[in-house]
């Protein structure tokens, strides 16, 4: 059977989240994306955990869950969160996100009560730890082998692994002697597996791809994920999946074009300046409109560490799809300013009611069969998602990257945002 | 060995002042000769180039060519405590590796500070044949780059034979600064070719703005699309100068 996973969200119980983020909606959202396996997030929170007790029932044998209230319902439930760690090692401060799989919610319990004694667990839903990342390793572990870490969309500049403004540059300097724990990482949505793979360090890691997302509309959920084929379908057959790196099991991930990442690019949102590597590096990293530092963006973070050329791809190395949200495709191309509109809700509604589910229609749906329900452009555009031949002008410093459909608007969009106007004293030289 | 004496030392504040507009961190050339720094903001769109000769001091003892990295704004932060007729000391303790800084005044302090790891980065200047030239008095080059400043965050600086024209467009207003040859601010100009070309407001003003206090006039010159050279006339020796890149519009 096939599955699509999103093993990396937030409830409602976490900062900046939508009050939607319940089961009902979250399942609702899920079911309507195309995921089979939805991660709980959060927990380490007491008032979402004590909601998912009492909203999930355990699938028998499985160790995933299912929607009590939805007895029928296809969508299982991991149970996951996603903790930060802030600590110093050698004079700097390191502040690391990671993902936790548990493969129950009596386990839960026991790893709470260990990291209750290193941050307040009920003042968020993904809590701040005062502990290094090895430690998290090591208590997550003791409760049971069973469990999982795996560094949370390890490149973006805050938060992570290698980010640029408080990560590391190998992950045995983040995690030391609890590496061995370590089979996977998160790619985060600014990077996708082909930039991954530039570093030879990481070819021992399963990459997998997750939303990360905050609200359960269709262009938050699922935006990122990983596919697997399996007979059944469990905690331990998706944790085997992952860790073995079986081509035959663990599919792919679903990526969005990581330049629609919110740091894909170098930049700074204040002062409208987004620059390749290249272009960054020339300024020295420094803006040339206010000055300060740039915040340092994912692709250039990626060259800095690589030691292999870009088009480099490792044997037995899982594909990968490139796709964007459905709503986001039926906006631009409808030029409607937010994905939420009544007018793109009523184009998403008919081809999700017509072809089954969003992941239908943007990896499956017939271009000709889209056409006669919804605008030609629409579907035209569905399939230049699907064949990698759109263009997206890149997200930097906190802007997500857009979409850009037609030639005139995606060229005037690179001679506007993606090159900037001043240029460097060393141009003369 | 290194120590140096001045008896104005308003003029080491300022110059210090003029140079912190670009830079945080200075390798000045130290020499028997004199003190040079070149050296591009982090950013590298501007550039300063610095030369102080020995006979600038009063006193100006070096006995061999030595490279020295000071924190700038920590420096200036010092130097702002330079009060009128007050003298000052520069000397080097080899030993620590500090810069002793005496203010004499209507009492003595003595401030010290590190000096950094120096760069050894030999800076060049831009090679740029530049076709329009004009001296202006550095008062009314300020007010003129004021005025454009109200309307947008860069000019377009443009000459011909007759007259320099700035033209600042905004998002809402716009602004046109005419200076005429032989006018009370621009002195002289010399064109070869008709030359237009845009440049970072934020840059200009606080490059004029700093250096004014070192300087009452300044000759620019630049070609279009070209850097700006700004030389900022010393009163005695001297040199300070800079250079800025240009803004390519986009049509």
């Amino acid at each position: 059977m096939r599955v699509i996973a999103d093993l990396h969200i937030h409830s409602r119980f976490s900062r900046a989240t939508s009050q939607k983020m319940n089961i009902d909606e979250i399942t609702r959202f899920a079911q309507i994306k195309g995921l089979n396996l939805v991660g709980t997030g959060d927990f380490t929170h007491p008032k979402w955990l004590e909601e998912l007790k009492e909203k999930l029932v355990e699938i028998p044998n499985t160790n995933l869950y299912g929607y009590a209230k939805a007895p029928n319902s296809s969508i299982r439930y991991m149970i996951t969160n996603e903790v930060s760690t802030i600590f110093t090692l050698e004079n700097e401060v390191k502040k690391i996100h990671h993902v936790i799989l548990t493969p129950s919610l009596e386990t839960t319990v026991q790893i709470n009560e260990r990291l209750t004694g290193y941050g307040n667990l009920a003042a968020d839903g993904r809590p701040t730890l005062d502990m290094n990342a090895p430690q998290l390793v090591e208590e997550v572990m003791e409760v049971s082998k069973d469990n999982v870490v795996i560094p949370a969309h390890a490149w973006t500049p805050w938060f992570s692994l290698f980010g640029a403004f408080s990560g590391f540059n190998r992950v045995e300097d983040c995690y030391q002697d609890m590496t061995k724990h370590i089979f996977a990482l998160e790619t985060g949505l600014s990077s996708d597996p082909p930039m991954n793979w530039r570093l030879s360090a990481l070819d021992k890691y399963a990459l997998v791809s997750n939303s990360d997302c905050h609200s359960c509309w269709p262009w938050r959920i699922g935006r990122e994920a990983n596919v697997f084929e399996l007979e059944k379908l469990t905690y331990t057959t998706v944790v085997d999946a992952i860790r073995k790196k079986d081509k035959d099991s663990f599919r792919s991930t679903i990526e969005t074009n990581p330049a629609y990442g919110k740091y894909h690019w170098t930049g700074h949102r204040n002062c409208n300046i987004s620059l390749s590597p290249q272009e960054a590096l020339k300024f020295g990293n420094y803006c040339p409109v206010c000055r300060r530092r740039l915040t340092k963006g994912v692709e250039q973070r990626v060259e800095e560490l690589a030691d292999r050329p870009m088009g480099f791809k490792p044997e037995g190395a899982p594909g990968y799809l490139h796709l964007l949200p459905l709503s986001e495709i039926i906006a631009t191309v409808l030029e409607s300013s937010y994905p939420g509109t009544k007018m793109v809700w009523t184009a998403y509604n008919r081809l999700v009611k017509e072809f089954g589910n969003e992941y239908n229609v943007l990896i499956d749906a017939p271009k000709e069969e889209m056409s006669k329900i919804v605008d030609s452009r629409i579907a035209e555009t569905i399939v230049q998602v699907r064949e990698g031949k759109v263009k997206v002008v890149p997200g930097y410093d906190g802007v997500y990257g857009q979409l850009k459909i037609f030639e005139e608007t995606a060229a005037e969009e690179e001679r506007s945002s993606g090159k900037v106007d001043q240029r460097s004293i060393v141009d003369f030289m | 060995m290194f120590n140096v004496k001045m008896t104005d030392a308003k003029l080491l504040r300022d110059m210090i002042t003029a140079i912190s507009i670009l830079i945080d961190e200075a390798t000045f050339d130290i020499t028997p000769q004199g003190i040079k720094l070149r050296a591009m903001d982090p950013s590298r769109v501007a550039m300063v180039d610095f030369e102080w000769p020995q006979t600038i001091f009063d006193e100006y003892n070096c006995s061999e060519p030595m490279k020295m990295c000071l924190n700038i704004s920590e420096m200036l932060k010092l130097l702002r405590r330079v009060g009128k007729d007050e003298s000052i000391e520069l000397s080097l303790d080899e030993k620590t590796a500090r810069l002793k800084m005496t203010i004499r005044g209507k009492y003595v302090r003595t401030f010290n500070m590190p000096t950094l790891e120096a760069m050894e980065e030999e800076v060049p200047t831009p090679k740029v044949t530049f076709k329009a030239k004009a001296r202006a008095t550095t008062d009314g080059l300020r007010e003129a780059i004021e005025d454009a400043s109200l309307v947008s965050d860069h000019v377009r600086i443009e000459a011909d034979n007759e007259k320099m024209m700035m033209q600042a467009t905004g998002s809402l207003m716009g602004a046109t600064i005419e200076l005429k040859k032989g006018s009370d601010a621009l002195l002289n100009l010399e064109v070869k070719e008709p030359s237009k070309a845009t440049y970072s407001l934020s840059y200009l003003s606080e490059i004029v703005k700093a250096a004014s206090a070192a300087s009452a006039v300044t000759t620019l010159e630049f070609s279009s699309d070209m850097p700006i050279k700004l030389n900022f006339e010393q009163e005695k020796e001297g040199k300070l100068t800079y250079y800025l890149a240009p803004r390519i519009e986009v049509e």
